[in-house]
């Protein structure tokens, strides 16, 4: 069997895998090419755990580039920092017909500090390279070996990264010593590893082949969730030199809250006894948390600095205290000790933040799960979450970055997966009312109110604070109507349990009604219309629509003395499986009044249904243009 | 526009009092209770005070001279968008041998309570190195305890061994300055030209003798200290369709001249254009790179020999260099290697590829020179005198039968002549192997135009079938091209066109001349899509304008500051016309208007008719500059708000008995 032979060759000698292959393009099959900018010709992953502080990671990957927009496929990037070494790099590029073109090595590479947009500082650094081949198709050929001094996070094995890549062959191989225990999760690979015994070296091989390339779908699941992968996590680790053991979530927290928090949360007495200052009129604790918490919003500020036990343990409270700032740890862990000082029990949770819903995995526990770290208050049974990043958040609101997910919750007892609050579709409001009027010269004036809650509570944040001018531009962006200014502005934020903001605004258009003849032309719905989705032609993956909304809209015209208060009543109702829609125009008395509403529905839903979905929002979008005709009197 | 270049005389005369650095930490209750609407309202945060010097400096250890630049500021911060002013990013240069340092730096946050002030120092660990790239590092620091009405103060010196980066200095930035003065120490023997740039003027400035500033091999050398002073300096707000920021922030800008030698010998550092044309002429990453002839002998005669005349060689040439070489993404109006190795590893920096095709051009005989000049992002030149530094690209120029082309051959797609957007920037240098250099202006050889005529027929369902065809030239084609060029085919391309506008399919489809770049790119569509709803055949509402609708308006700002860049004029004309379906009267329609901008700026004209049931709307939009002055900005407003409104109308049809 050739796979036998071939694992069996790499554990003793890992690079050179592929010396012997061809590169003409020509050989790639016609199904491979098709939506391809770049095709995976063979790929071979070898993680060999030799112990917990010695990983080593070998690659030998050849990949064809189809065209230019294929050539981020050829780009190799490595990170490095103090606990992952690149120990070789080396490859080669031939062109269309397979003839070597040229060969490169470590020195070619390029090198920079790897810290992202949002930090001060972290402890990480890149190495790239990027072929420079100006003629299609091209090969490049590598295999580089990096070394780990830990084995706590070890990259998932993801054959496919991208939809524009085909594979025509990769393998994953994984040696341990026999006994070494590890828990494996494998998503959408079709197949049993297969295993081999040698001595007391026991390899595990995953395999796939002619994965073929797609082109992109709007509304579709995240990759993560439908893409084939590999995972491990081996169950004694050992990390920036400190030992451990977990198969699971409630012992990986454990692990978490040994190692990496306790102890952290001594706070100076000064600070003690101004908190218990601070709450002793108080009498429950959630009033108590509630003062602390606008405490903490005053004194600190978001300061990112990645740096000890991989960017995994937090800043000890009492410099926080003393600085006035941290990152997402340090302000929680901070938090947590301010709490701990008025008796209130909290958890630091571990979560994978963002727009997008990401839970942690239930099913498979492990360290390269989670960016971010908020706190959770049992408060008996009242659970309430704190964002402790920002200074302008209400307390107990998560928004939209962190809702609707599992997180990992670090407790002395061990870890315990919690989901954070949902805000549905109900909840997530968007309410505006205005009163506007309309002149002969086609101008509207008047006054617009809108109220923003659920997800929808910071949508108009960024305007919250800043000078009159810059609103003023801002708004412009928002409200994007031709000679729309803004007279009056005023937001008001209303930081209960539920949060609700409120936008006043005086506002006046001139020309906003066109004038022909004997006529004006009004489009009534003039703030919110919604823009059409793209079409998604023979959809594969399923719609997937992440959060859902409400938003309502009244807007009423006084009319001009000298129009026919007359129009053909318009109204339109429809509902479908994503959600509803109304709006109607009626005229009552010298005033033309306007309502919508619009519901969005989250929800995952069959790859056949999109067309439906893109018709439901192109009907929405065809009525929100509604356009009306006045007639002058005569 | 606006010349925004004042040379700077140096008066020796001095009639006012300069202030010295002032004292660290020693705010005062007025620094706290500065009132922001004395300088401006929108202040998110302001800097009270900021002194810099730059001088000399003899390195004992090394024996070097180096440059000192002491930097001291003090800021408020008045609410938390502000705070980010206590994050602080400074960027050191370094190459293989030397590097900038960062020496003795000093930060505090300063608090007010009760009893005082309240003094927070940072701690030295909070200053961070960050190791960027081979050439540069950045110094990071944050400073402790940020408050709404904090006041922060730093200071750090940072000493250079790169003598030709005398600090320039940023009289204005993102937040606005209540008091900036700069002193620049120069020894005797150094002449730098100074010159400065923006809108505002100096609150003073004064020249006065340092003695024995400085000692150089033993001999004691007078400085000359020139002191600089802007107050009350608006924060500077960047604009939608601006050039470089650079070319509009107050700073003021050093450039070494010339050094006389303690021997006396004067030597001369970019002085003229004369000696700065020898020194191109003559470098071997430039001058040395045009006369490569030798490497294009033996291919010049393949490659012209289907050429009948002059011009058609230097496309010929114009297109090997392009297809031959790939560019590597990086600026430069040096040359990385020598343009051999270039064309055999096939790919360069654009100096290497311009290069190579001045050489080709020169080895078939024709007369080519190289274009020095500044790219847009990398703001405008000094015209006053030779500034090198200010240049970062090249391209070339070839003079065929009296008419000049410009040329730039690291974009497949752009035709013989254009030059990409980028290098559109007001002037550029011409650099001659045996001629003297002069300026020429950097315009866009072809407007961008774009036509298209719709050919429909309207169904009594309400929907219309026919064809688009777009002809586009310019920029308009060369943007077209890169977007075709993002997909693996042509269909996939139309394929995403057509997903992207729900409310219309396409059906067959053409895309001509998509490599041949020298033509016009013409896309030809059958497509469908509604008119109206179907519902009344009687009376019918239709908005003619299914092409290119404008609906937002792109001006839509009360005021603007600065200049309007558009970067080139530009021509769309739309055609439709549609077959009804039976007889019909056009009751009504949008109002056929001809609007121009001042000036001859531009103008928009629309005509619509209804002649043998065929309906047919044309319009016309021109911008016939490029550039637009802060003052019409107004006009660009309105004339976009009328159009608008124009197309907010309907056509009314009446189906006739």
């Amino acid at each position: 069997m050739k796979l036998l032979s071939f694992t069996l060759l790499l554990a003793l000698v890992a690079p050179c895998v592929f010396a012997q292959d061809n590169y003409d393009a020509d050989l790639i099959p016609s199904n491979l090419r098709s939506r391809a900018n770049a095709i995976v010709r063979n790929s071979v992953v070898t993680v060999d755990m030799r112990a917990t502080d010695n990983v080593s990671y070998t690659v030998s990957k050849a990949i064809t580039v189809l065209n230019k927009n294929g050539e981020n496929s050829a780009r190799l990037v490595l990170f490095y920092d103090k606990n992952t070494s690149i120990k070789s790099i080396k490859g080669e590029v031939y062109n269309e017909v397979g003839k070597l073109s040229s060969k490169f090595s470590q020195s070619d590479f390029r090198d920079e500090s790897a810290i992202s947009d949002f930090s001060l500082f972290e402890d990480s650094r890149v190495k790239h390279y990027l072929p420079l081949m100006n003629s299609y198709p091209y090969t490049i050929v590598y295999n580089y070996e990096i070394r780990y001094k830990q084995n706590l996070i070890i990259p998932d094995w993801v054959p496919q990264t991208a939809n524009d890549v085909a594979v025509e062959k990769s393998s994953y191989v994984l040696i341990s010593k026999v006994g070494d225990e590890f828990r494996v999760k494998s998503q959408n690979i079709g197949m049993q590893p297969e295993e081999q015994l040698v001595k007391d070296q026991k390899t595990t091989t995953w395999k796939v082949s002619n994965l073929l390339a797609s082109k992109p779908e709007p509304y579709s699941p995240f990759r993560e969730t439908y893409q084939t992968a590999v995972k491990i996590a081996p169950k004694n680790f050992s990390y920036y030199n400190v030992k451990g053991d977990y198969t699971n979530w409630q012992e990986l927290g454990k692990w978490q809250y040994d190692n990496l928090l306790k102890g952290r949360n001594i706070l100076p007495e000064a600070t003690v006894q101004m908190i218990k200052e601070l709450v002793k009129g108080e009498t429950n604790d959630k009033d108590k948390a509630k003062k602390i918490y606008q405490y903490l919003q005053n004194k600190t500020r978001y300061i990112s600095v990645q740096i000890g036990i991989g960017g995994f343990q937090p800043t000890k409270a009492a410099d926080v205290d003393r600085l006035g700032y941290g990152d997402c740890k340090a302000l929680v862990n901070y938090m947590q000790s301010l709490l701990n000082v008025a008796g209130i029990e909290s958890y630091y949770c571990v979560v994978e933040a963002g727009t997008e819903k990401k839970s942690l995995d239930p099913g498979f526990a492990s360290m390269n799960q989670g960016n971010h770290i908020i706190l959770c208050m049992p408060l008996k049974g009242d659970t309430t979450w704190l964002e402790c990043t920002s200074q302008k958040i209400p307390f107990g609101y998560l928004g939209d970055f962190t809702d609707d997910r599992y997180v990992l919750a670090c407790t002395p007892e061990g870890g315990k997966l919690v989901r954070t609050p949902k805000l549905s579709a109900s909840q997530n409001l968007q309410v505006r009312v205005a009163q506007l009027t309309l002149s002969k010269d086609g101008n509207v004036t008047g006054h617009v109110k809108t109220v923003f809650s659920g997800a929808q509570y910071e949508n108009h944040e960024s305007m919250v604070g800043k000078p009159l001018s810059e609103q003023q531009k801002l708004l412009k962006e928002v409200y994007d109507i031709d000679n729309i200014d803004f007279n009056q502005i005023s937001y008001l934020q209303n930081k209960l349990l539920k949060p609700e903001a409120t936008e006043d605004i005086d506002i006046s258009i001139r020309n906003y009604a066109a004038l022909n003849n004997d006529k004006i032309f009004l489009k009534p719905n003039a703030f919110n219309v919604k823009s059409n989705v793209s079409e998604s032609k023979n959809r594969t993956l399923p719609l997937y629509l992440n959060r859902g909304y409400t938003d309502i809209d009244t807007i009423s015209y006084q009319l001009p003395e000298h129009v026919i208060p007359l129009i053909a009543p318009d109204e339109k109702e429809f509902k479908s499986a994503f959600g509803s829609y109304s709006s109607k125009t009626k005229i009552e008395g010298n005033k033309l009044i306007y309502t919508r509403k619009f519901v969005l529905n989250e929800g995952t839903f069959a790859p056949a249904l999109y067309a439906d979905f893109a018709k439901f929002i192109a009907d929405v979008n065809t009525s929100d243009h509604l356009k009306l005709y006045l007639n002058f009197k005569k | 526009m606006k010349k925004i270049l004042i040379g700077i005389t140096l008066c020796f005369l001095s009639l006012h009092s300069f202030s010295q650095n002032f004292e660290f930490g020693s705010v005062t209750h007025a620094d706290f209770d500065f009132d922001r609407n004395t300088i401006d309202s929108n202040a998110n945060a302001v800097v009270l005070k900021e002194y810099g010097t730059t001088s000399f400096y003899l390195d004992d250890a090394t024996g070097r001279l180096v440059l000192i630049f002491d930097y001291h500021t003090r800021i408020k911060i008045n609410n938390k968008e502000g705070f980010k002013q206590a994050n602080i990013v400074i960027p050191i240069h370094k190459n293989d041998r030397d590097e900038e340092l960062i020496l003795d730096l000093n930060a505090s946050t300063f608090n007010r309570s009760q009893n005082g002030f309240v003094q927070s120092q940072m701690d030295k660990k909070a200053m961070f190195t960050e190791n960027r790239s081979k050439y540069i590092s950045l110094v990071k620091f944050t400073l402790p305890n940020i408050k709404e009405g904090s006041i922060i103060e730093y200071s750090y010196r940072l000493q250079t061994p790169f003598l030709f980066n005398y600090r320039t200095w940023e009289f204005q930035s993102d937040i606005p300055k209540v008091y900036s003065e700069y002193a620049a120490f120069i020894p005797g023997n150094y002449n730098y030209n100074v010159s400065l740039r923006g809108f505002y003027k100096l609150s003073d400035q004064k020249s006065e003798i340092s003695k024995e500033c400085l000692r150089l091999s033993g001999t004691p050398v007078d400085c000359s200290k020139m002191t600089y002073i802007m107050k009350n300096i608006p924060a500077f707000v960047e604009e939608d369709y601006m050039t470089a920021p650079s070319n509009f922030r107050s700073a003021i800008y050093f450039e070494l001249a010339d050094v006389i030698a303690m021997s006396g010998a004067k030597q001369s550092l970019t002085k003229t254009w004369r000696d700065v044309d020898y020194e191109l002429t003559n470098d071997k990453n430039f001058g040395s790179q045009m006369k490569r002839k030798d490497v294009f002998k033996d291919l010049i005669p393949t490659l012209t020999k289907d050429a009948p005349d002059e011009l058609s060689k230097a496309q010929a040439i114009y297109n090997y260099i392009k297809k031959q070489i790939k560019w590597n993404n990086y600026y430069g109006k040096y040359s990385e290697g020598n343009i051999k190795g270039v064309l055999e590893n096939r790919s360069g920096n654009v100096a290497d590829i311009n290069f190579s095709l001045i050489a080709a051009l020169s080895a078939a005989n024709l007369d080519a020179e190289a274009v020095i000049l500044s790219t847009r992002e990398n703001g405008t030149v000094n015209k006053l005198f030779p500034v090198i530094s200010d240049f970062n690209y090249v391209v070339a120029k070839v003079n065929i039968d009296g008419t000049s082309y410009l040329l730039d051959a690291s974009e497949p797609l752009l035709p013989f002549g254009l030059l990409p957007l980028r290098c559109i920037n007001d002037q550029g240098r011409v650099i001659n192997l045996k001629k003297p250099s002069y300026w020429i202006d950097l315009k866009a050889s072809q407007k961008s135009v774009s036509n298209y005529v719709l050919i429909g027929k309207l169904e009594a369902d309400g929907k219309i079938k026919g064809t688009i065809t777009t002809t586009s030239y310019g920029y308009d084609a060369f943007n077209k091209r890169k977007e075709i060029k993002r997909y693996n085919s042509i269909d996939e391309y139309v394929e995403k066109l057509d997903e992207s506008m729900p409310k219309l399919s396409i059906g067959k489809h053409q895309v001509l001349a998509v490599d041949s770049v020298e033509k016009p790119l013409v896309e030809i569509y059958e497509v469908e899509f509604a008119a109206h709803n179907g519902t009344s055949n009687n009376q019918l509402y239709i908005n003619p304008f299914f092409i290119n609708k404008i609906s937002k308006n792109p001006f839509n700002l009360n005021e603007r500051t600065y200049p309007v860049d558009l970067g080139s004029a530009s021509d769309q004309k739309i055609s439709v016309m549609i077959s009804l379906p039976g007889k019909y009267e056009m009751l009504e329609k949008p109002k056929d208007i001809a609007i121009a901008l001042p000036a001859s700026g531009g103008r928009y004209i629309i005509q619509s008719d209804m002649v043998d049931d065929k309906l047919t709307v044309n319009q016309i939009l021109q911008f016939n500059k490029a550039i637009y002055s802060p003052d019409e900005y107004l006009y660009l407003k309105e004339f976009y708000s009328k159009i608008i409104q124009n197309q907010k109308t309907d056509v009314l049809l009446k189906k006739a008995d």
